[in-house]
C-alpha cells in the first residue's frame, strides 16, 4: 500500500474506534454485527478484487464457519470442550480445508475460469443450503438456536461479550487484525502475482507463475476469513440457520462488495457496513422497494462505477493527498 | 413396465422444459457473449403475464400468446437501457444481469406479494400411451418445446437474420465490416431470447406454483445443461437430457433433494473434466 492509502485506512479505523462515543449501546450491537459482514466482504474482495475469482458462493464458507462455531461452543462435538477459542479455530479451519479441497479440484488441470467458476460456486452454495436443511444433526431447517456469545476467557474469571461496547471493540479488533494481515499479504510478491493473474491469466502463466497454486492459496485464505466472520456473526446472533450457507447471502455479499469496491479491502468493508446500516433504517420505511432500489443501484454502479462507490471516493482522496500514486 | 414408461416420459418432460429455458440463454450467450443471470426472472415475468391475463378474465391461450410478446418488449428495454453498456466487460455482464434479476424479482413481489399463485391449466385429461395414462398438458409442454427447437433452427439456418447472426457468432468484427448492423442484431437477439424465456414461463406456469422465487429453480439447471453440453443447439439438447434425465430418475426412485445434489455434483464433475462441455465446438 502506498503511504496515502495507509493514512486513509488508519483514519477510517480510527473513526470506527471513536464511534462508540456517538451512538448508544443498541446501535453498537448492530454495528458490531454489520462489521462481521464487513469482514465477510473483505474475504470476497480478496479473491474477487485481487485475484479475479468471481465467487458466487462465498456464503458457503461464512455459513460453514457459523455452523462450526455453533457446534463447538454448544458442546455438540464429542471430546471437544465448548470453548470460544476452539470454536474460532474450527470456524477458520473447516472452511479453509473445504476450500482447499474444492480448489484442488477446480483449479488444477484444465481448470475453471471466469463465469464457469462463478456458476459452479453458485451451484455448490445451493446444494450446501439444501443439505443443511435436510441434515438433522445440525438442526435441519430450524437451524441451531441458543449459540453462546463470545467468551474470551484465557484464565480465571469468565469474560463474555454480551453488551454493546465490549462486543463492538472485540469485533473491531479482529476486523483491524484481519485487514492488517491481508494488507500485509497483498504487499508481498505473492500479492503482486495475484494481481498479475487477475489482469491476464495467460501472461502470468507465461511468465512462469503457477496460477493454480496462487488461486488455491488465496481461495483458502479467503475461506478462512469468511469462516471467521461467520463465527463472529453467529456468536452475536445466537442462531445458525441454513440461510447463512446459501444463495441469498452469497448474493448480498456480492452486492456489498461491488458497491463498496472490490479492489480495496477497506472499501468492501465499508460497503457492507454502510449498506447494512442503510438497510436497517430504510427497509422499514420502504419495505420491499428497498431491495428493488438496491438492485437498481447495483446495476447502475456496475455500469458507471465498476470500481465501486467507496473505492472511487477513496482512490480520488488518495490521489489528492501528497505522495499519492496516479492510477488508471 | 409402467414405472419405466412414466419415468421415461417424466425425464423427457423435464429435459424438454430445461431446453425451453436454456434455448434463450444459449442464443444470447452465443451471439452476444452475455451470460444472462436475469433469465430466470424473465421466465418469471412470462408466468406472471399469464396470471395477470387470467385475472383480467382472458383465457389461457391469450396469456400464452401475450407472454412472449410482453417479455420480449421487456428484453428490448433492458438491452437498450443496461446491457449495451457492458458488452465489452464480460464479468460485468454477469453482475449487471444479476442486479436486473434482483430488481425484477422485487418488483414482482411489490406488485403481487410474495405468495404463490395457481394458474388454470387447459387440457386437464389423461392420454393413454402404451397402456399408461399420462397428463395431456405435459405432452403439450413437450410439443411446445419441440416446436421452439424447430423454430429456432428454422430462424438460424433458413432466414437472412439467422445467416447474419451466424456470421456475427463466427466473427463479429468481420461481420460488421461486411455491412451487418450488429447493433440491431444484438437488440433483436436479446429480445428474441427474452421472448423465449417468457414463453417458457407461461407454458410451465400451470405445472408449478407461480411465485417470485420460481426463476432460480430453472436457471441453475439450465446453466448446468449448457455448460455440460458445451453450448450450441446439440450441446444444449445433450446437456438438458443429461440433467433432466438424471434429476427425474433420482427424484422418482429416491428423493428430490438427493436428485438435485446428484445432478449438481455430476454437472460440476463434467464441467471440471470437460471445461468446454461434452460437445465442444472447436476453435472460434
Amino acid at each position: 500500500m502506498s503511504r496515502p492509502a495507509l493514512v486513509i485506512a488508519a483514519l477510517i479505523w480510527l473513526g470506527f474506534a471513536i464511534l462508540p462515543a456517538l451512538v448508544d449501546d443498541w446501535q453498537l450491537l448492530q454495528l458490531a454485527q454489520f462489521m462481521t459482514y464487513g469482514i465477510f466482504a473483505m474475504s470476497l474482495a480478496l479473491i474477487w478484487g485481487q485475484a479475479g475469482l468471481l465467487c458466487f458462493g462465498q456464503a458457503i464458507f461464512f455459513g460453514g464457519g457459523a455452523y462450526a462455531m455453533s457446534l463447538v461452543t454448544m458442546g455438540m462435538i464429542p471430546f471437544v470442550p465448548a470453548n470460544t477459542w476452539l470454536g474460532l479455530l474450527a470456524a477458520m479451519a473447516l472452511p479453509a480445508i473445504f476450500a482447499n479441497l474444492l480448489g484442488r479440484f477446480l483449479f488444477y488441470g484444465k481448470g475453471l475460469r471466469g463465469a464457469h467458476f462463478g456458476i459452479v460456486t453458485l451451484a455448490i452454495a445451493v446444494i450446501a443450503e439444501r443439505l443443511a436443511i435436510n441434515w438433522e444433526f445440525i438442526g435441519g431447517f430450524n437451524g441451531l438456536m441458543n449459540v453462546p456469545p463470545l467468551n474470551i476467557t484465557v484464565i480465571g474469571e469468565p469474560i463474555e461479550l454480551i453488551d454493546g461496547l465490549p462486543t463492538y471493540y472485540g469485533v473491531l479488533t479482529l476486523a483491524i487484525l484481519v485487514f492488517a494481515i491481508l494488507a500485509a499479504i497483498l504487499s508481498t510478491p505473492f500479492g503482486l502475482a495475484l494481481n498479475a493473474l487477475r489482469n491476464n491469466e495467460d501472461r502470468a502463466a507465461f511468465l512462469g507463475y503457477d496460477n493454480a497454486r496462487l488461486k488455491l492459496a488465496i481461495f483458502t485464505i479467503a475461506a478462512a476469513v469468511a469462516g471467521l466472520s461467520g463465527a463472529l456473526f453467529v456468536a452475536q446472533f445466537a442462531f445458525a440457520s441454513p440461510t447463512l450457507l446459501g444463495f441469498g447471502l452469497s448474493t448480498e455479499v456480492l452486492i456489498w462488495t461491488a458497491l463498496g469496491g472490490k479492489s480495496l479491502l477497506i472499501a468492501a468493508f465499508l460497503g457492507a457496513v454502510i449498506v447494512r446500516t442503510a438497510e436497517n433504517y430504510l427497509s422499514e420505511l420502504l419495505g420491499p422497494s428497498w431491495l428493488l432500489g438496491l438492485g437498481a443501484l447495483f446495476v447502475f454502479c456496475v455500469i458507471f462505477f465498476p470500481r465501486g462507490l467507496m473505492a472511487e471516493l477513496l482512490l480520488r482522496l488518495e490521489r489528492a493527498l501528497p505522495g499519492g500514486r496516479r492510477r488508471g | 413396465m409402467d414405472l419405466i414408461l412414466t419415468l421415461g416420459l417424466d425425464a423427457l418432460n423435464f429435459s424438454l422444459a430445461i431446453v425451453l429455458v436454456a434455448m434463450g440463454l444459449v442464443i444470447i450467450f452465443g451471439l452476444m457473449n452475455v451470460i444472462n443471470m436475469a433469465h430466470g426472472e424473465l421466465f418469471l415475468l412470462g408466468a406472471f403475464t399469464l396470471v395477470v391475463v387470467q385475472q383480467a378474465g382472458g383465457g389461457f391461450w391469450l396469456g400464452l400468446f401475450l407472454a412472449p410478446v410482453v417479455v420480449g418488449l421487456v428484453g428490448l428495454l433492458l438491452e437498450e437501457l443496461i446491457i449495451r453498456h457492458v458488452y465489452r466487460r464480460f464479468l460485468d455482464t454477469i453482475l449487471a444481469t444479476w442486479g436486473i434479476s434482483i430488481a425484477i424479482k422485487q418488483a414482482v413481489i411489490l406488485g403481487f406479494g410474495p405468495a404463490s399463485y395457481t394458474v388454470d391449466a387447459p387440457l386437464q385429461f389423461g392420454i393413454d400411451l402404451f397402456g399408461a395414462t399420462y397428463p395431456a398438458y405435459r405432452l403439450f409442454i413437450m410439443g411446445v418445446a419441440v416446436l421452439v427447437i424447430l423454430l429456432t433452427m428454422f430462424v438460424f439456418f433458413r432466414t437472412r437474420f439467422g445467416l447474419a447472426a451466424r456470421g456475427v457468432i463466427a466473427n463479429r468484427s468481420m461481420a460488421a465490416c461486411l455491412g451487418i448492423n450488429t447493433r440491431r442484431l444484438d437488440r433483436a437477439t436479446f429480445a428474441f431470447g427474452a421472448a423465449l424465456a417468457g414463453l417458457a414461463g407461461a407454458v410451465m406456469a400451470p405445472q408449478m406454483s407461480v411465485d417470485p422465487q420460481m426463476g432460480l429453480g430453472f436457471l441453475i439447471p439450465a446453466f448446468l445443461a449448457i455448460l455440460t453440453g458445451g453450448g450450441g443447439l446439440t450441446g444444449t439438447l445433450l446437456g438438458a437430457s443429461l440433467v433432466g434425465g438424471i434429476d427425474s430418475t433420482f427424484a422418482k426412485l429416491w428423493s428430490p433433494v438427493l436428485a438435485q445434489v446428484v445432478v449438481f455434483a455430476m454437472a460440476i464433475l463434467v464441467i471440471r473434466i470437460f471445461p468446454n462441455g461434452l460437445l465442444a465446438r472447436r476453435g472460434r
